[in-house]
Formats: structure tokens, sequence, C-alpha cells
């Protein structure tokens, strides 16, 4: 397993090169410059022209990939991706301090997505066509239609501006210091709400419609036909079973979550990595959008591999 | 070494099972299958019943009903299935649990997909030894390493711990069959337990089933569609078509006199030494639809011998001493005494006459 780990993030270097090439032109290829902000105002062309200098934009292209590719890697320096256009600050150290709120916010809606799909989903498959199916069943088309944004902005709106049950943006009230974990948990409540419900929607789908494949597995009669209750068949000899392809999509659908991240972290203003590519792409903070496209692709490679991995830890068939 | 005991139930040699008038119906979106209607068969303490037809003729939902594993759209409509005297169609769920894999033990026709590909094979087995046998998970592994020794499994304590993949197809059947005897039922349901497997592993399989039921004094069920997988191992013989019964005596008859054209047909069908299986062949058709199915006899449209009287539903009538037969040749064969042109009502008259069943 170690070895097959080892050759698995050795493969993925040639690809993280592959999307460090991509993602620089994808970003040179957008529309407009990084100093389009400061044209037709206060600042004199003289500086515009600094600015352009300072950060090698007058340079060949082939040179900037060159320079963008050679350091990159070398992660340990603070300014190998780069400084941010907006704050000035090196690009890895933004990515450090936007990472763990992500992290909070993905991590806390992840586990309660998995609480509640799974039994749900279990629910639907052992009573399908049952009253208690179908409820779950429109409620989770409701969720799924829903766009992301506009949850969000309901539920801001409803619990957030009017019932003022919960804060409207942020990770923490403004003027503290420190960290205040119950001030956190509250502001958390709304965006994990957010991105919990529409993950619901679909994983008790997966875990429903992976639930009824299984039920009608020979191995499922063998079980019954053992006299085992009908407890014990489900969620011992059948649960384990269903288990494993949605292990697996699981760790596929890694990326997905932080674009759902991205997209509540903006609504709710929450500061972290998404909240911070939206406002880049918008001010055109080359290697900020840089940063996030990599760590988009990064993300792949990791959930790709992290769904191998958990294949074979639940499916004793599967071995590296 | 392995301490199978004869079960208490083999002491006697009285009725075991008793299946009356059983009807499995399915509901569906075009309307009732009758899978199997009004079926009467009984299985006497440590003896074997052959059940014998086509793919589709009901064998399996017959064993499923008695095992109460029918799932909708099927159910019970009719019917007794006594186990020495126990009605299991009126069972509360936990008595039919208790019964399931205990009394009754049933192994399938698909040892690939019948044991669970996340457990391994000792578990699997121990957990039916643990739910019935009331012993500690640590007795039920070795009463399950005992069982797969005595199945004829090489290395069964590392066997034990391996998961089906890792087991070739026979491998599994043996596992299968290990699994249903580890509690030593009185009853084993074989659902075509060789059907999937290639001709020296059948034999194989069959060999093991015999010893086993000769040490263990248990009586079987050996469904099949092959008249040859039941030649040695039966002592009476059921042959079914489209939900019914069609011809029932004890296995010399139907291989010296056979009554039914099915059964004749069946029996022309079995492949001979070293020959590969061909299926059938000799009876010309196909299995009626089971939503679509003629007036009269069943076998009719396929049937060589047919005759107008065979518009008529014949009984199950007995053509010679334990020997009954759903067809309205008389007993030596032939048409009819009252001739080719006989209307139904003047056959029943002479079917009357002999001893009807049902
Ligand atoms: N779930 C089901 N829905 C409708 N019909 C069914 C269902 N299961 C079985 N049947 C019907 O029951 C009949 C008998 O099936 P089965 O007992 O499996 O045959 P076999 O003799 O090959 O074991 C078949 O005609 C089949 O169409
Ligand atoms: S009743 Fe008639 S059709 Fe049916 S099996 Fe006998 S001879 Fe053939
Ligand atoms: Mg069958």
């Amino acid at each position: 397993m170690a070895a097959y780990i080892l050759r698995r993030v050795l493969q993925a270097i040639p690809i993280v090169i592959g999307v460090a090439v991509v993602a620089f032109f994808i970003v040179r290829l957008a529309p407009g410059s990084p100093v389009d902000k400061f044209r037709g105002g206060r600042v004199s062309p003289a500086v515009i022209e600094n600015i352009i200098k300072l950060y090698q934009l007058d340079q060949p292209l082939p040179n900037q990939l060159w320079s963008w590719i050679t350091t990159f890697p070398q992660v340990w320096r603070p300014d190998a991706w780069g400084y941010s256009f907006t704050d000035g600050k090196p690009v890895l150290y933004d990515l450090g301090n936007k990472i763990p709120p992500t992290l909070l916010l993905m991590g806390t809606s992840l586990v309660l997505t998995a609480i509640i799909s799974i039994p749900l989903g279990i629910l639907g498959a052992v009573k399908q066509y049952s009253r208690s199916d179908k409820v779950i069943t429109i409620l989770a088309t409701i969720g799924y239609a829903m766009p992301t944004f506009w949850l969000g902005f309901m539920l801001r709106t409803v619990f957030g501006a009017n019932l003022k049950w919960f804060p409207l943006f942020g990770a923490q009230t403004l003027g503290q210091s420190g960290l205040n974990v119950p001030d956190l948990l509250w502001h958390l409540v709304l965006p994990v709400t957010t991105l919990t419900i529409v993950a619901v929607a679909g994983w008790s789908r997966y875990m429903r419609s992976s639930m009824l494949e299984v039920l009608r597995q020979d191995y499922v009669r063998t079980a019954r036909a053992k006299g085992l209750s009908n407890n014990r068949v489900v969620y011992r000899h059948a649960l384990r079973n269903a288990l494993i392809p949605i292990v697996t999509l699981f760790g596929l659908s890694i990326p997905a979550l932080l674009s759902g991240a991205a997209v509540t972290e903006s609504v709710y203003s929450w500061p972290g990595l998404g909240y911070l590519a939206v406002d880049a792409v918008r001010t055109r903070d080359y290697p900020i959008v840089l940063a996030f496209v990599m760590i988009g692709a990064i993300m792949v490679i990791l959930g790709n591999l992290i769904a191998d991995i958990l294949y074979a830890f639940v499916d004793p068939r599967i071995k590296y | 070494m392995t301490s199978l005991t004869p079960t208490l139930s083999a002491s006697s040699n009285g009725t075991l099972l008793e299946v009356k008038n059983l009807r499995t119906h399915f509901r569906t979106r075009d309307g009732v299958v009758k899978a199997v209607d009004g079926v009467s068969f009984s299985i006497p303490d440590g003896k074997t019943l052959g059940v014998v037809g086509e793919s589709g003729c009901g064998k399996s939902i017959t064993a499923l009903s008695i095992m109460r594993l029918i799932e909708r759209p099927g159910r019970i409509v009719e019917g007794e299935i006594s186990l020495s005297g126990k009605n299991l169609v009126t069972a509360t769920d936990e008595e039919i649990r208790d019964i399931r894999g205990n009394a009754i033990s049933m192994i399938f026709q698909e040892p690939m997909t019948s044991l669970n590909p996340v457990f391994t094979c000792g578990d699997q087995i121990a957990e039916t030894v643990a739910l019935h046998a009331h012993v500690s998970d640590k007795e039920a592994m070795e009463r399950a390493i005992e069982m797969l020794d005595a199945v004829g499994i090489p290395d069964a304590r590392r066997r034990a711990s391996e998961y089906p993949h890792q087991l070739s197809g026979g491998m599994r059947q043996r596992v299968m069959i290990a699994m249903a005897l580890s509690t030593n039922p009185s009853l084993l349901i074989a659902d075509e337990p060789t059907t999937a497997l290639d001709v020296t592993i059948q034999a194989q399989i069959l060999e093991l089933m015999k010893a086993l039921r000769d040490r263990n004094k248990m009586a079987i069920m050996l469904i099949t569609h092959d008249l040859g997988v039941v030649a040695e191992m039966a002592d009476e013989i059921v042959v079914m078509y489209a939900g019914k019964v069609v011809e029932k005596s004890d296995a010399i008859t139907v291989y010296e006199r056979p009554h039914h054209p099915y059964s004749k047909g069946l029996l022309a069908s079995i492949p001979r030494l070293g020959e590969h299986r061909k299926r059938l062949e000799v009876i010309s058709g196909v299995v009626p639809n089971p939503l679509n199915l003629p007036e009269g006899c069943l076998f009719k449209r396929r049937c060589p011998y047919a005759m107008p009287i065979c518009d008529t539903a014949p009984p199950l009538q007995q053509v010679a001493p334990n020997q009954l037969s759903r067809c309205w040749l008389t007993p030596d064969g032939s048409a009819p005494a009252v001739g080719p042109d006989a209307s139904g009502d003047i056959a029943l008259d002479a079917a009357a006459k002999l001893s009807v069943e049902s």
C-alpha cells in the first residue's frame, strides 16, 4: 500500500506541472489586465509602468511562464507562488490564512452530510415507495434543484437579517481578537447549513440507489436464508457493500465540494479560500487566481488518490 | 475432526415437510403471474425429493415459499406448508427466522454471488452457528473451520480467513454447503446447486451432498432442470411444468416408465456421459408465457400426443401405484378409451373412475 501511494504521488508530479502550464495560459488569456483598475484614475502612467516592471508583466510570455514553472514547486519559500497584486503579501501566506477556515467549513459540512444522508438513504431504500421514502425523495429533489447561492441568500435573509438568530457575515464578531470557539460556531451555522442541505440532497439519493442495488444481490438473500434479523441483514450485510461506491464517490467529489464552498463563502463573506478566489478573479489578482486553480487541480489528484485508498480499505477484493 | 451428529427428528420416519396446494402469485403490472399454482408434495424424514422442470416452471419460487423468502410483488396466496406439523405460512416472522438456516437450510444456484464479498468465509459460516447454536464467537469459528474441513476444503483454517473472491466457484459452493449444514438442519433445500459449475465439479458436489446426507440423516429437496442430476440421489421425484406438478412418483418409476409426455421429453434430453449439456432439445416449443397460459392442459402446444380432449385441464391422477400424472393419456400411455374426439366431460368421467388427487 505504501509503495502504491508513493507511485501515485510520483505519477501526479507531471500532471501538476501540466496543470501549472495550462492554468498560467488560462489566466493570461482572460480579458483585462491587473493594472486596469489603476487606469483612468489618479494614478499616473509612470507609476503604472513601474508596477508593470515590478511584477515583470513586461517580460515576454515564455519568460513569465518559465519563472512560474521553476519557482512554484519551492513551496518552502514564502514567495514561491509570488505576491498578491492587491495586498502585496506572499500568496502562500494568504493561502495559509485562508485554508483553515475553508477546511473547517468543508469538514463540518462533510461530517454532517454523512451523518444525515446515509441513514436517509438506507431508510429510503429499505422502505422503498413508502410514505417516508416519498417525502425524502421530494425534499431531496427540492434541495437538489436549489442553487447554492440562492439557498445561501435565503437562509441569510431569513435567519440572519430578519430573525437575527445568526450573524450575516464573517467568521467572528468584529473587534474580537484571538480564538473564541462559541462565537466561531455561531458564525459557522448558516454557511454549514447551506452547504449541507445541498450535499444531503445529492448524497441521500446516491446512498438510496446504492442500497437498493445491494438489497437485490444474491448474498442478501443468503443472509436472510440464514435466519438473520432484518436489521442485521441491512446494517451488517448490505450496508458495508452499499458504502463501497459511496466512499469512492466521496473522494471524487472533494473538488466539487471546494467550489460549493467558494459560492457559500462569498455569500457569507467567510474568510476562506473560495472567498479569496472569487475576489481575486474580480480584481484580476493573477497570482491568487493561479494559486486557486493549482489548489483545485491538487484537490482533484488528491481526491482520486483518497478514493482509491478508501476503496481498498472498504473492499477486500481490491489490493494494490 | 467433525462432529456431525444426526438430527433428532431423523430417527422417526414420519413426514418432515408437507406442502399442500401451495399457490404463490406475483401481481405485476401486466397481470397475475401464477408462479406456483396448486403444488402439493411431501418429504419424509431423511429422504431426498427431486424437483425437476425447465427454467421458469416455479421450482425456485416453491423453495423460496417454503423459506418464506418471497418478496414483493410475490405472495403466498393459498396453501399450507408444514414442517413437523408447524404451518410455516402462518408462522410469525420471528418463528420463521428461527427455522431458516437452522431446521431448514438453503443453498443457491449461483455460488459466485451467493456469498457476501466483504466478509471472510469463516465469518459467514460462524455467523450462522453463533445465531442458532448460541455459542461464543470463538466456538462458532471453530465449528466453521470443522465444517469447511468436512466439505472437503483443504487447509480449512487458512481458507476460513479468506474472502469469497479468493475461492473458485466449486469451492464457494462447498462453503455454501458448509454454512447450510453447520446447524445440522433436518431439511436442506438445494436450488440447482451444480447448474453454474462445470461438469467435473458438478459430480464432486453431488458426491459431497450424498455423503453428507447419509452422515447427517437429513432430508434434501434437490431442485434441478436436469433429470440426470437427481437420478442417483432422489427417492421421490416431482416434475413441474408452468407452476404445476405434472408428474410425481418414486425416482425409479420416472426413469423406467415416465407417464407424462413432458417427463418423457425431459428424460430424452438427459445428456449422455461425457457429452456437453444440451438443454432440453428434445422438447419442441417454448415454455408458455405465464401471463398467457393455454386453456386446458398447459403442455398441449408442445405435446406430441395432444388431442381435442386436452382443451380441458387434466387432473393429477394415479396411473400406477405410487405414480401420479396430470395427463389424459391412459395409464399405459395410449389415448383415452373414449377416443380422440372425446369431449372434456366424458374424459372427466373416465378420470373420476381413477383415484384423483387434485
Ligand atoms: N419478481 C417476480 N415478478 C414476476 N414474476 C416472477 C418474479 N419472480 C419469479 N417470477 C415468475 O415465476 C415463475 C417461476 O420462477 P422460478 O421459480 O424462478 O423458476 P425456476 O423453475 O426456473 O426456478 C417464472 O415464470 C417467473 O416469471
Ligand atoms: S393432457 Fe394431452 S396435451 Fe397434456 S400432456 Fe397429456 S396428452 Fe399432452
Ligand atoms: Mg430457479
